[in-house]
């Protein structure tokens, strides 16, 4: 299964969204998965009355692991080099890819089998591997679906979620040795069962992320619904772990607590069927396990988060809820953040790791109606940080000429107010001669919106003409 | 400097504040821990067992189905019970538990080793957990990480004195003791969503779970 990767898109932000609302096909699948994530989302919150303490316990946890990261990282690393692991450390995403390729050299490795982990497609391990030649089987649905078609995921939770279920079935009859015979999903899901299995048995080396590492014992937590982490790290004689610092949790009850608010947030589920909890590699007398267990351990921008003023995205569970409840995201899918990691919280993160002056669209790109942060299960402050980048991008002047030249005359004027109240007065005036029946159907140098929908006609007079005219009638 | 030092300066300076001694954190992190007993999820029966079995067979477990047994003598006629069923044969891979290995076997076909496209698997769970309806396995000699999560159809044992209420007090039941290379939490099927959001069972893993309660309580054994 040969998959060479589509590059990054080139084409600029505003390319990117216009490509993604000409596609019809794309509207139809990613509303066929958010709108079932939000409901069973909300079906689960509601049947557990303990979320908003556990929400607020969440957070603290974090927070908690945050202000004393440096200390977790060396009690994790004690641990997991008590429990036989070899523990590797990577400040940039290119330092863990290379620590990963040179394990797979030196264990002889051929055929990798690879668990979805976002830190992963990160620090861009599909790529690294296979440029480096080893032969790369994706186990994750939704990544084997990704792999096929040569793109990129879309969404954290639902890499494939771009896809719908009937485009699926004709890869699946293309690159599958036993397709399905129907565009059922069951029968879809068995066709990848079949065609994975041997790649399960004959893989030299398994890769998966970590959902949460637990200092006080050195175990890496993953937690799946399919059982291929499991099958991923337990066949193999090599299995690799490449996480974020920002996983770590002091023990074992402190994860759980953040795993119940993670589930619940991502699948509307209370737990997922398989949570597992790896420590070190095949023990004496075992009968399975992979004889080296190595963790990279990754910072790539996480310590620059917490210089930048944006240390609370390191509390993210990656659970995927900002997106699925965002507006912006619901219209024009992951694809055209052109990140990573898409939505509100990918918004938030691109510009650490591409830089504000590549990335400056994207916190722009919200409508700042809050949701994200309300449903995130650890309340990330994610609409304060994305105006926090707005700032930066004007102090920086990365905003384009024109919007600095009108923004500057608004500035002029609205600090006169005399002058402001004399241009809005003038301006309602226009507008009314515009409307017909209380909207605007085409309002000149605005059509981009009236083309959509109508503008509302404003009112005869501005707020300060009729606070003028009722101070008059009280005086009188 | 190594990496590794580069990386802790860095979150230190990036913090902007001296580091806490570690009695200060290590109280701070009991605290912690002590407190998600405020909003743990309430368990749908006072009775462990009961609450188990009701969470296994609930909507929120993929794919299971439960029967109960007075004594771990009755497993194997439980097992059978299940294969007839399910139309299935009575080959199937047991786990080298001696406790299991004791059991009168008759008429059924075992193996240790369990093959790429296993039908069967039986195998004792360590611990369940009422609250989530989770069985609980620790990798070891007498126990393969694979019986889970090759076989089509995965039959888990549990003692009713092994089942325990929330997550949390599986960290209590085992702190301190040294971990396996794998602790394998076990909520029913193996299950997918990732074809537009539309769960289907056995994406890799068993596409049945079926738990098998050993309750002294009981004295006649019955199927739910």
């Amino acid at each position: 299964m040969p998959a060479a990767l589509d590059d990054a898109p080139a084409a600029s932000f505003k390319q990117r969204v216009a490509a993604a609302l000409a596609n019809p096909d794309l509207k139809i699948a990613i509303d066929r998965t958010t709108r079932t994530a939000r409901q069973k989302r909300e079906a689960a919150v509601a049947d557990w009355p303990g979320f908003a303490p556990a929400r607020d316990l969440g957070r603290r946890i974090k927070d908690h692991v945050i202000e004393n990261l440096d200390h977790y990282l060396v009690e994790f690393e004690r641990n997991a080099a008590a429990s036989g692991a070899k523990v590797h450390y990577a400040a940039t995403a290119s330092e863990a890819c290379d620590i990963v390729i040179d394990i797979c050299r030196k264990t002889k490795g051929h055929t990798v089998t690879r668990s979805k982990s976002m830190l992963g497609e990160e620090i861009g391990l599909p790529h690294a591997l296979d440029d480096a030649g080893l032969n790369r089987v994706e186990t994750d649905l939704a990544e084997h679906i990704v792999q096929l078609a040569h793109d990129r995921p879309s969404h954290i939770i639902w890499p494939a979620l771009h896809h719908k279920r009937e485009d699926i079935a004709a890869l699946f009859r293309e690159h599958h040795h036993t397709p399905p015979n129907s565009d059922d999903v069951g029968a879809m899901v068995a066709s990848a069962r079949r065609e994975l299995r041997p790649s399960f048995l004959g893989a030299d080396i398994g890769i998966s992320g970590a959902n949460f590492l637990i200092a006080d014992s050195g175990a890496v937590c993953t937690v799946t619904n399919e059982g291929n982490a499991e099958l991923t790290t337990t066949i193999p004689r090599v299995h690799i772990v490449t996480a974020g610092i920002e996983k770590l949790v002091p023990g074992l009850s402190h994860a759980f607590v953040l795993l119940r608010l993670l589930v619940r947030s991502a699948t509307g589920s209370d737990i997922t069927q398989y949570t597992t909890f790896h420590c070190g590699p095949k023990q004496q007398g075992d009968r399975d396990g992979p004889d080296e267990f190595h963790i990279v351990l990754v910072d790539n921008g996480r310590t620059r988060m917490i210089r930048e003023g944006i240390k609370e995205m390191l509390r993210c569970l990656r659970c995927g809820a900002c997106m699925n409840h965002c507006v912006v995201f619901n219209e024009i899918g992951g694809h055209a953040y052109g990140g990573v990691y898409p939505g509100p919280m990918g918004a938030a993160m691109t510009p650490v790791f591409d830089g504000l002056k590549a990335s400056r669209d994207l916190p722009s790109a919200c409508t700042l109606n809050g949701r994200c942060q309300e449903v995130c299960p650890v309340d990330i402050p994610l609409p304060t940080m994305l105006r926090g980048w707005r700032e930066k991008s004007w102090a920086q002047g990365l905003e384009p000429q024109v919007q600095r030249r009108f923004l500057g005359l608004w500035a002029f004027a609205a600090s006169r107010p005399s002058l402001y109240r004399f241009g809005t007065g003038l301006a309602v005036k226009a507008l009314r001669l515009l409307g017909r029946g209380g909207w605007i159907s085409n309002l000149p140098l605005a059509s981009g919106w009236t083309r959509y929908r109508d503008f509302p006609k404003p009112a005869a007079r501005t707020f300060w003409q009729e606070f003028d005219a009722q101070d008059r009638k009280r005086e009188q | 400097m190594s990496v590794r030092d580069d990386i802790l300066t860095a979150i230190r300076q990036s913090l902007g504040a001296p580091a806490k001694p570690p009695g200060a954190i290590s109280a701070e992190s009991t605290a912690l821990a002590a407190e998600s007993a405020q909003s743990r999820p309430e368990l749908p029966h006072a009775d462990l067992v009961e609450a188990f079995a009701a969470r296994l067979t609930s909507v929120k477990v993929v794919g299971a189905s439960v029967d109960r047994i007075a004594r771990i003598e009755d497993a194997p006629a439980a097992v059978a019970r299940y294969c007839k069923t399910h139309g299935l044969g009575l080959a199937l891979a047991l786990q080298p538990d001696p406790a299991l290995a004791a059991l009168d076997w008759n008429g059924f076909e075992l193996h240790a080793a369990i093959s790429g496209d296993e039908a069967i698997a039986v195998a004792k769970a360590r611990w369940a957990i009422a609250e989530t309806g989770t069985f609980v396995f620790h990798s070891g000699p007498a126990s393969p990480v694979l019986l889970s999560y090759l076989p089509m159809h995965h039959l888990c044992i549990i003692e009713a004195d092994r089942i325990l209420g929330h997550l949390e007090d599986y960290a209590i039941a085992e702190a301190g003791a040294a971990p396996p290379r794998n602790v394998n939490f076990i909520t029913g099927a193996s299950g997918t969503s990732d074809i537009e959001g539309r769960l289907v069972r056995g994406a890799h893993g068993p596409a049945f779970l079926h738990g098998i309660i050993v309750d002294p309580g009981l004295s006649e054994p019955k199927s739910s």
